[in-house]
């Protein structure tokens, strides 16, 4: 019961919410919605079925183009309400990927993954030529229409639209995790060999899991298009797939809510950082392949983890060993984000060009966290480097303080196993697909 | 008859190109079971690493100190990133190497821009090689096709005719019984991955200076290699030559070729019924010529799912 | 007499240049246990894939109740009403025990692409599902990760699965193999007891098991059988004794 009154106090909030906070932060809501339900749509195959498409964006792509025309056609006519747009974009997406499943899942492992990021090639190189669907190399672009007696002329009347469609499909794909169907799809992943023999056609299974994640993924291109209105060739790029596999497994995989939680905060911190940094998408790669190495569950993981320390040790026991981390972490970030700052300052041609006007040996200063900092000089590597070895220092400490803590647990209490070692079993089990396809 | 002798040349040329990238990811994925997401960034890397050392040491120097260069990074990938998350399987692997390719890509734009920078062969070497049909063939691309044909037989010799060779063939298909026999197959992991990297970066230094290097052109052509092992099989060096050489091909003579689905209808007398419907029939196919590889994937795992001359399941 | 359950007319299969199976034929009464024994290498597991349908005949026929079923995909011959267990334990390692018995049970009441209904809602397949646990003794272990059972358990599992889909003609690859006397002693109770009404083709390697649950053993070697019959019949067949002391084949 307490799981339902979290969610319910959560979607209350979110319905809340417009009335808080300004237009643009509705607006980076809105797209945080949008890419938490394509996260949740591609978790299907991915996390669920255990089949890593590296293709997603196309479903995506068709699903907003869908909706456009739908627009252009029935929205204008008043045939289709707007609010029932993207319900175009979902069943497109839903036909083309029937057909583009039935290709990928004929092969598992690596191969499916080939096959899925080609596919979405595919389309990537034939839309700039097709002008009647895609719109060339401009794309397209439409209007909403006011419809049922809304205007549709906000981000309020948007934000609203975006949300129930939202919390519809994510309610549905959750409840489909309990279903028959759910439960199927759990067992391809994990074994899909034993499948067979019990009778099952594991072809169209696979290929009706990815038709109903390319549905969903669909419908969030279809709320995409109701909010910016246009769409061209390049939402078929590889960037909105490697995106979309990036904020899944950040959130992490194993659990529900994981790749809802990685699309949402990624998707939010893009949005803070865009106007701060040039380089979000190198530290967005550096985050994952931080959690890839070190910590495979993801947000949710970690969480996890530190849960189960909370409820083992007391405060008093761990405050030495996350204060440690907690220095650790902030020191090895500043000095990573400090490098790449400057390094980009530096590199940036505006800056070449200065330098070269101020002559040899003159460097100009850089502006970064708020003070001035001048590349001729000695501070300018030291602090870095320092920040740097100090950070790796605290590091060494916190691990030393961890396995004191085990240390003196095992030697109270019998049988207490490392939270690390857990977590790390679960996503073991999860990662393992065949990827020699060799018999 | 000029068209397609040049055509022939062009897409030889390529293919051999494609297959010199291909063969080290073949190679690894054959032997590691890991499929290199980033094995295309390696490529890039070499083009980008050329272009920085030209300047100081010339065209030549450059290449080779390069392709060392890029090997050395493939070893630390494996040695620091890869063997770390063996354990976890396959698909952690390969999610890896897709994180590696996309900060890789990331950091290159960091250094050296969004755009394409000018990377261009040396003055020494841009003139003809001969005169066809009254073009001029430029050397440089007979150089590229040279250096291709080089690694392959050297490659293959090394696999067919060293004690090394023997091993590391043995490796791929059974690499416990290796393990067994008393040979370290870590190293020999990492050795390939290393040789695998460095000749993509070779092919990058070299290619790179003739084609664009741009930070997209990892991404452009390693969706084109994994055309190119789908469609050869993976793990099967042959395959990849031979899949190379069909897509380089295609590639290059589709360029040339104006023929849509509506000169076909014209054939039968429908020409204007389908020009009128437009779109997808009207597509003329050198507009086309990014696409059919990929088609071509498609209809290869329609009719034989493992591949030209991959194992059947 | 009795009526073939399943029969194999002489089947042939080849790796390349190594042929394993030489052209077999065997006969499956109805209602009977039936045991296949041979060597290490003879080809019993190879055998069993051919009938399950993970490998395809070079040669012959395969018939299951009259109707011809060589070359058919698994799931196809498991819905004729075929049930196999795998010599490498095969289940759903991630899921429960339940879950995974419930999967199995679930295929035959056609609920592969129900999306409306939550399945621990619907009664009669947690019914079945309980009953099979119960059946192999894994009630309590209910609500375990497959993956987490004792060897022994998991073997139970795997047989529970096989037996979910009530098939009329089982498939056991060494269901024995790694057991300890008591673990076996059980297990043959069980398989006496499950297998009843239905026809059995089992392949194990301890001896004692085969004499004493079979109606009829086939010996395979190098890919044929050399002797079909009863328990007593093979004890004292001069040419099982041979392959099996190793005095040379067809001497």
């Amino acid at each position: 019961m307490k799981k339902t009154n979290i969610i319910i106090i959560f979607v209350v909030l979110l319905f809340c919410l417009p009335a808080f906070l300004s237009h643009s932060l509705v607006n980076a809501v809105n797209q945080m919605l949008i890419a938490a339900l394509f996260a949740c749509a591609f978790n299907l195959v991915c996390g669920q079925g255990g089949m890593l498409s590296f293709g997603h964006s196309a479903y995506f792509g068709i699903g907003a183009f869908a909706t456009l025309h739908a627009m252009g056609v029935m929205g204008a006519e008043g045939i289709m309400p707007t609010p029932f747009l993207p319900v175009a974009g979902a069943l497109v997406g839903f036909s083309v990927g029937l057909i583009a499943g039935w290709f990928s899942t004929k092969r598992t492992g690596v191969y499916f993954s080939m096959i899925t990021l080609a596919l979405a090639e595919l389309l990537h190189t034939v839309a700039p030529h097709l002008k009647g669907i895609f719109g060339g190399e401009a794309g397209l672009s439409g209007m909403r229409m006011p419809s049922l007696g809304i205007s549709f002329g906000t981000d309020i009347h948007v934000y609203y639209l975006t949300l129930i469609w939202v919390l519809l499909a994510v309610g549905f794909l959750y409840f489909l995790t309990f279903t028959p169907f759910g439960r199927l799809v759990f067992a391809l992943r994990d074994n899909s060999h034993r499948l067979r023999f019990l009778g099952y056609n594991v072809h169209r299974l696979g290929t009706m899991t990815f038709a109903l994640s390319a549905m969903f993924a669909g419908l969030a291109g279809g709320l995409q298009v109701i909010s910016i209105e246009a769409s061209n060739y390049t939402v078929f790029d590889m960037h909105l797939s490697a995106e979309v596999v990036l904020n899944t497994y950040i959130g992490g995989v194993n659990v529900f809510i994981g790749p809802l939680l990685g699309a949402a905060v990624m998707t939010f911190m893009g949005n803070a950082f865009s106007d701060l940094t040039r380089n979000w998408l190198l530290y967005k790669g550096v985050i994952f392949i931080l959690f890839m190495m070190f910590m495979p569950t993801g947000i949710v993981g970690f969480f996890q983890i530190l849960f189960t320390i909370f409820r083992k040790y007391s405060l008093r026991i761990l405050s030495p060993f996350l204060l440690l981390a907690s220095i650790a972490a902030l020191l090895l970030g500043f000095s990573t984000v400090y490098t790449v700052e400057m390094m980009q300052r530096v590199l940036s041609q505006d800056y070449q060009m200065l330098a070269q006007l101020a002559g040899a040996n003159v460097w100009p200063a850089i502006v970064l966290f708020g003070r001035e900092w001048f590349p001729g000089t000695g501070l300018f590597y030291v602090v870095p480097v320092f920040l740097f070895f100090s950070g790796l220092a605290a590091l060494k400490l916190a691990i030393i303080k961890w396995h004191k803590i085990k240390d003196n647990d095992e030697s109270g209490v019998s049988g207490a196993t490392l939270p690390e070692k857990s977590g790390n079993d679960v996503s073991e089990q999860n990662c393992e697909f065949n990827a020699g396809e060799k018999v | 008859m000029e068209y397609f002798t040049i055509s022939l040349f062009n897409g030889t040329i390529y293919g051999l190109l494609l297959f010199m990238v291909s063969a080290g990811l073949t190679l690894v994925f054959g032997m590691m079971g890991v499929l290199n997401f980033a094995h295309a960034s390696f490529y890039m890397v070499g083009a980008y690493f050329a272009y920085s050392l030209q300047k100081v040491f010339g065209f030549w120097p450059a290449i080779i100190l390069s392709t060392l260069l890029v090997g050395v990074v493939g070893v630390f990938v494996e040695r620091f990133f890869l063997r770390r998350v063996h354990h976890y399987g396959h698909a952690h692997e390969l999610l890896l190497t897709f994180g590696l390719s996309y900060i890789i890509a990331e950091l290159v734009k960091l250094f050296y821009g969004n755009y394409p920078i000018n990377y261009r062969i040396p003055e020494s070497l841009n003139f003809a090689a001969f005169q066809i049909f009254g073009t001029n063939y430029p050397v440089y691309r007979l150089i590229m096709g040279g250096i291709s044909l080089a690694i392959f037989v050297l490659v293959y010799l090394l696999l067919t005719r060293t004690r090394v060779g023997i091993v590391v063939r043995s490796a791929i298909y059974k690499p416990h019984m290796v393990a067994a026999l008393g040979h370290n197959v870590p190293l020999v992991f990492m050795s390939v991955f290393g040789v695998g990297a460095a000749l993509a970066g070779l092919s990058g230094a070299v290619a790179g200076a003739f084609y664009i290097t741009s930070p997209n052109m990892a991404l452009d052509l390693g969706i084109i290699v994994f055309v190119v092992v789908v469609v050869g099989g993976l793990g099967s060096l042959e395959g990849a030559m031979i899949a190379s050489i069909i897509i380089g091909l295609i590639s290059s003579f589709a360029v040339g070729i104006d023929l849509s689905l509506v000169d076909v209808f014209t054939l039968f007398g429908a020409g204007e019924w389908a020009s009128g419907i437009g779109g997808a029939l009207a597509l003329k196919i050198s507009s086309l010529s990014a696409t059919i590889p990929f088609l071509l994937m498609l209809i290869i795992l329609l009719i034989r799912p493992s591949g030209l001359m991959g194992e059947k399941e | 007499m009795t009526n073939s359950a399943l029969s194999l007319k002489s089947v042939h299969k080849s790796f390349d240049e190594a042929h394993i199976i030489r052209g077999v034929d065997l006969e499956l009464f109805e209602g009977e246990r039936h045991a296949v024994i041979g060597p290490n290498g003879a080809g019993k597991s190879t055998l069993f894939h051919l009938i399950s349908g993970q490998l395809t005949p070079c040669k012959g026929t395969i018939k299951l109740q009259g109707q011809t079923i060589q070359g058919m995909s698994p799931q196809y011959i498991n819905r004729k009403g075929l049930g196999r267990s795998f010599q490498i334990t095969n289940i759903f390692r991630g899921l429960s025990v339940f879950e995974n018995v419930q999967i199995a049970v679930s295929q035959r009441r056609g609920l592969q692409f129900t999306m409306w209904k939550l399945i621990d809602r619907i009664g009669r397949i947690k019914e079945e599902t309980d009953e099979l646990l119960e059946h192999v003794r894994l009630t309590t272990r209910r609500d375990t990760l497959a993956g987490e059972l004792s060897y022994s358990e998991q073997r139970a599992l795997e047989i529970s699965m096989t037996l979910a889909s009530d098939p009329q003609i089982i498939l056991f690859d060494e269901p024995m193999a790694g057991m300890s006397h008591e673990e076996t002693d059980y297990m043959i109770a069980l398989i006496r007891e499950v297998t009843k009404g239905r026809s059995l083709l089992i392949v194990e390697h301890d001896m004692d098991v085969v004499f004493s649950l079979s109606d009829r053993i086939s010996v395979l070697v190098y890919g044929k059988l050399i002797a079909t019959g009863t328990p007593e019949d093979i004890r004292n067949d001069p040419l099982v004794q041979e392959a099996y002391l190793g005095e040379g084949v067809g001497a």
